[in-house]
């Protein structure tokens, strides 16, 4: 975990100094003399090497110094923190809808595979995957804000507010889930211990959901997992068309601003983030599997 | 005698992308009541095929039941709904699987799987079905304490123990053995058949034992059924089959095994290859490998006829008043 981020870091140290652009314009009113940016540069170390600079930041980092925004000179790790709350919810609540729709309809189209309901449900699938987030989240605008009238269009407050939101990004990766758990299930019913189980007298949904879906659960998991760290950390687009206040918006705003240090910061952060989702899931892992709890306990 | 089961002109297809394949072609058995069937055959001969087909869980699609009936206790097993299915299977009859590697839910303890039976058919609580299933797993040999344990916990040996338990755990009047011991090692195979014997005399069950091997079913059961290309080609009692040889596929068979009275003498394997059951014979299907066919063999095809009490053979040639095997011959 450790050499991962600070390989990111350095990436996004190094990103963020190529993309040129200059923060002091952005700090100093328009009308600054040259001097008076010059001072401020050097007062701000930007006149030293890439790799000081670099290796000054980092020592911040190891100190619990995340730096401070140039910008609204808030500091990095709390203006993230107070962000994270709201991506949270937006990313839970789209995950959410995402598996109540997904889970459901992958094991319908694996159980009724190479009919017309599976290429139908394949189809919408493919749809949903290749239809761009912010494109979806515009027409669901459309249709719900200004058309019907039922829900806002952008903004925070209470659920409604969550609900545009939620089904946008939820959409998309619904999509995936469901091929996920497609092709979890087909490994699945195949396998013996379903004839098994049959055999016992095991009514259908018994079979599918005891026997079945507990097996497929692995596959399903690993999807949830890397989806869910996709939509904490890539969500950008459906906030920036929602004018959600989330992680996603602070990076973009912050990267239109040169804010350097907010966006090396933020993006550290979300790479914690991800580190964090992806050992929850290896521990989901050893709930859903036997065989892997007992690797982790070191007995087989 | 009573009969507990009765398979009557049982057909059953296989419908793939690549053609059809005919697993099982007219296929007549009968079990009577507290006997071992012994249902044997080369790999492909329709064995499994035939035993799914006994719980209707021939896997559709692709699988087929194109005809025929199968009767156990007064009932047809084809025309019964979901829910009496399911209420026959694992309760009536009950199967255990080729491969206890692969036949238990790898994500369940091992006492829960066969707690699970119980709570289906005897409608016991989780309490009481796990009390029973802890007494089952005594039966078989293994310890009460191990029924928290996965399978991946077991030895091979033990988790066929395990699949025994879960079909015994009813009580069925017919269990079903699909090559219980094919996946195991010698030594472990002969304790396995040994608890299966003992557990089925004690409890008057029937048994349909598949296998491969001539000598599991000479040491467990009662009469024997040869099958080849999804048909009966010889059944009768154990000492018929073995001792009173009348089809040359049996005979075959027999040749293909070491014998203790002629040692160092060069085993006789049966010629050729089980034909693709997605291109049938005409004819007899055993005459593209049988010394003895003749042209008749290659276009009539023979029927099931009865030579002796019991003991029936599907083979032309039987008609021939002259005709006699190689093994007959060398006995005289």
């Amino acid at each position: 975990m450790i050499p991962t981020l600070l390989v990111t870091s350095l990436l996004i140290f190094w990103a963020m100094d190529l993309a040129g652009g200059d923060p002091v314009n952005q700090i100093l009113p328009e009308n600054a003399t040259y001097e008076q940016r010059e001072i401020l540069r050097e007062q701000m170390g930007f006149n030293d090497p890439f790799m000081v600079r670099y290796f000054r930041y980092i020592g911040g980092i190891l100190s619990g110094d995340m730096g401070k925004s140039y910008i609204s000179g808030l500091d990095v790790f709390g203006t993230f923190m107070g962000r994270l709350h709201m991506t949270l919810l937006l990313g839970g609540s789209a995950l959410i809808f995402a598996c109540l729709i997904s889970v459901p309809l992958g094991i319908y189209t694996a159980l009724h595979q190479n009919t017309w309901k599976d290429t139908l449900a394949t189809v919408l699938a493919l749809f949903g995957v290749s239809m761009p987030n912010f494109w979806l989240g515009l027409m669901l605008i459309l249709l719900f804000s200004l058309k019907l009238g039922w829900l806002p269009s952008g903004g925070t407050g209470g659920i409604q507010y969550l609900v545009l939101p939620a089904v946008t990004v939820g959409l998309s990766l619904a999509a995936l889930l469901t091929r996920t758990t497609r092709s979890a299930m087909l490994d699945v019913i195949r396998q013996d211990y379903m004839t098994t189980a049959k055999a016992k007298g095991a009514s259908y949904r018994r079979v599918i959901y005891n026997h079945g879906l507990r097996n497929a659960m692995i596959p399903i998991v690993t999807a949830v997992g890397m989806q869910f760290s996709y939509v904490m950390t890539g969500s950008a687009l459906a906030e920036t068309v929602f004018g959600w206040p989330g992680i996603g918006r602070l990076v973009v705003d912050s990267i239109n601003k040169r804010d350097t240090p907010m966006v090396t910061g933020s993006i550290i952060l979300c790479c914690v983030l991800m580190a964090i989702i992806n050992l929850a899931v290896d521990i989901v892992y050893a709930f859903c599997d036997p065989r892997i709890k007992a690797q982790y306990s070191g007995r087989s | 005698m009573e009969k507990v089961l009765e398979v009557k002109d049982l057909v059953v297809r296989y419908e793939t992308d690549d053609g059809i394949v005919h697993a099982i072609n007219g296929l007549s058995f009968s079990i009577d009541k507290e006997r071992t069937l012994g249902l044997v055959g080369e790999t492909g001969a329709g064995k499994t095929t035939a035993a799914l087909s006994i719980l209707n869980l021939v896997p559709d699609p692709p699988g087929v039941i194109a005809g025929g009936s199968i009767i156990l206790d007064g009932k047809d097993v084809l025309s019964m709904g979901e829910k009496e299915l399911e209420r026959m299977r694992g309760n009536d009859v009950a199967m255990i699987f080729q491969d206890p590697m692969t036949a238990l839910n790898p994500v369940i303890p091992v006492g829960q799987q066969i707690a699970e039976s119980l709570e289906i058919h005897e409608g016991l609580s989780r309490e009481e079905a796990m009390e029973k299933a802890k007494q089952m797993l005594e039966q078989v040999g293994i310890s009460a304490s191990r029924a928290y344990d996965y399978p991946h916990q077991l030895s091979g040996g033990m988790k066929q123990r395990v699949v025994i338990a879960i079909a015994l755990a009813c009580q069925p009047s017919l269990l079903i053995a699909d090559e219980p011991t094919t996946a195991l090692d010698v030594t472990i195979q002969a304790q396995v058949l040994s608890l299966m014997k003992g557990l089925i005399d004690n409890s008057h069950m029937s048994m349909l034992l598949i296998t491969h091997d001539l000598g599991v079913v000479a040491e467990v059961c009662d009469d024997v059924a040869v099958m080849y290309a999804g048909r009966i080609v010889e059944i009768g009692s154990a000492d018929d089959i073995f001792n009173h040889t009348l089809h040359p596929y049996t005979e075959g068979l027999f040749d293909s095994l070491p014998n203790l009275k002629a040692r160092g003498e060069d085993l006789i394997p049966i010629k050729g290859l089980m034909p693709d059951p997605m291109h049938l014979p005409q004819g007899c299907s055993f005459h593209p490998r049988c010394p003895y066919a003749t042209e008749a063999c290659k276009t009539r095809e023979p029927e099931l006829k009865k030579a002796e009490g019991s003991h029936y053979v599907a083979c032309i040639r039987y008609n021939e008043s002259s005709f006699c095997l190689r093994r007959d011959k060398d006995a005289r």
